[in-house]
């Protein structure tokens, strides 16, 4: 029984270091996609001040990421989900979204990524 | 956790100024907790409202990360405020400051809207307030724009010009919905003819609800007295027999209500008869 117990808990902890891991692949593939859809935009031409002039200017989608992200100051994909009520995965491919896009900045801390507008002095 | 009321509208002169700084102080004489902050760096005017005095230290400051927001308020009297407790947070009236706060660069506006909406955390968690309220400069400027962000609901005034409805109009559609804002519209200057009958003013109404698609908070007619008071002084405070007076007292109640329903999770649907319906959000 205890070491039927004890598998169980192993099975568990090895499910969810492949759900980390797929997440964090996840993230990767978004952000190659999202170089490729970009590749051919001229990076030197794009605003890198997310200020509200930008904010306005995005797609309602990543708007909504953008100003939760504002307010929040820094945040995980997880904490920003949390405020917009949207699935983690979606609010990952946004910021990402925005990382590429010269708005947002990401910083790997452990198994966390961090997204920030700017860090705080 | 209280609430931010962004004062916002197209054109200037429609009465934000007069608005905010009565509806501050009919809150503080309902016994509420209430910061009013000047963020029409170009015209600052609470200063000259409320004659205050700065502490040396200005909203432009905290905006430029050289100091504590809590170094910016200024404690009114008593006199403003009956048993509630009035804070403003002033501009720096000088052509100095106003010339520099015209020449900001886009970082510097992203770091203000930072700062804006670090505010929230600051003041209501350690200050005990039950709403904070933003006079803003007119149309879409950054300082206006970062405050309606920053605000947990705007309130527009406009007045009954043809240039200020298509402008509200505009400002719903590209900034307040963009934003997601909860917003109501608070009609003012009225000529009184409009108001002559309760037909008159209910055909008002329903041609404004159909233009703005908002809830109407208020009309209030143009009172020569307000006019000739020349805010000079605090109308509400010292005028609080005049119906204008009465009709500040209606708007602080609506917007608590409206907050009330919101927070409970509800959204503004329509008017019927007069009354505001709200359905439960999904």
């Amino acid at each position: 029984m205890t070491t039927f117990r004890g598998s169980q808990k192993n099975a568990t902890q090895i499910l969810e270091r492949i759900r980390e891991g797929l997440d964090r692949l996840n993230e990767k593939m978004d952000v190659v996609i999202e170089i490729q859809r970009h590749g051919q935009r001229d990076n030197e031409s794009i605003p890198d001040v997310l200020d509200v002039m930008t904010l306005l200017s995005l797609p309602d989608h990543l708007r909504k990421t953008a100003v939760t992200l504002c307010k929040l100051n820094q945040a995980t994909a997880d904490e920003v989900a949390g405020q917009t009520k949207r699935a983690r995965a979606v609010e990952s491919g946004y910021l990402n979204q925005l990382v590429l896009m010269g708005y947002v900045k990401k910083e790997r801390r452990g198994r966390k990524a961090y997204f920030f507008v700017e860090k705080e002095e | 956790m209280g609430s931010i009321i962004a004062f916002h509208s197209y054109k200037g002169g429609t009465g934000k100024t007069l608005l905010s700084v009565n509806l501050a102080s009919t809150y503080a004489r309902k016994g509420r907790n209430i910061c009013l902050f000047d963020l029409d760096f170009r015209a600052p005017s609470l200063h000259a409202a409320f004659k205050a005095e700065g502490n040396g230290y200005w909203l432009n400051d905290y905006l430029n990360g050289t100091c504590d927001i809590k170094k910016v308020l200024v404690e009114l009297n008593t006199f403003h405020t009956g048993s509630g407790r009035l804070f403003v947070g002033l501009a720096n009236p000088a052509t100095e400051a106003i010339r520099e706060m015209s020449a900001k660069d886009r970082k510097w506006e992203m770091r203000a809207l930072g700062r804006l909406l670090s505010l929230k955390t600051a003041l209501f968690n350690d200050m005990h307030l039950d709403h904070i309220i933003f006079d803003t400069s007119p149309g879409l400027q950054y300082s206006s724009i970062n405050a309606i962000v920053s605000a947990d609901m705007a309130i527009v005034v406009s007045s009954l010009d043809a240039s200020d409805i298509k402008g509200t109009q505009r400002m719903t559609r590209e900034l307040y919905d963009l934003f997601e804002k909860k917003t109501g519209i608070i009609l003012n200057k009225i000529p009184a003819g409009h108001l002559a009958t309760p037909d008159k003013k209910e055909k008002l109404l329903k041609e404004l609800k159909a233009i703005h698609n908002l809830p109407i908070i208020d009309v209030i007619p143009c009172f020569c007295k307000v006019l000739e008071a020349g805010g000079t002084y605090i109308f509400a405070v010292e005028r609080p027999e005049h119906p204008f007076t009465a009709i500040l007292n209606e708007v602080a109640t609506t917007i608590e209500e409206g907050r009330a329903y919101i927070e409970a999770g509800f959204q503004y649907v329509c008017d019927i008869q007069g009354a505001q319906l709200f359905k439960k959000r999904k």
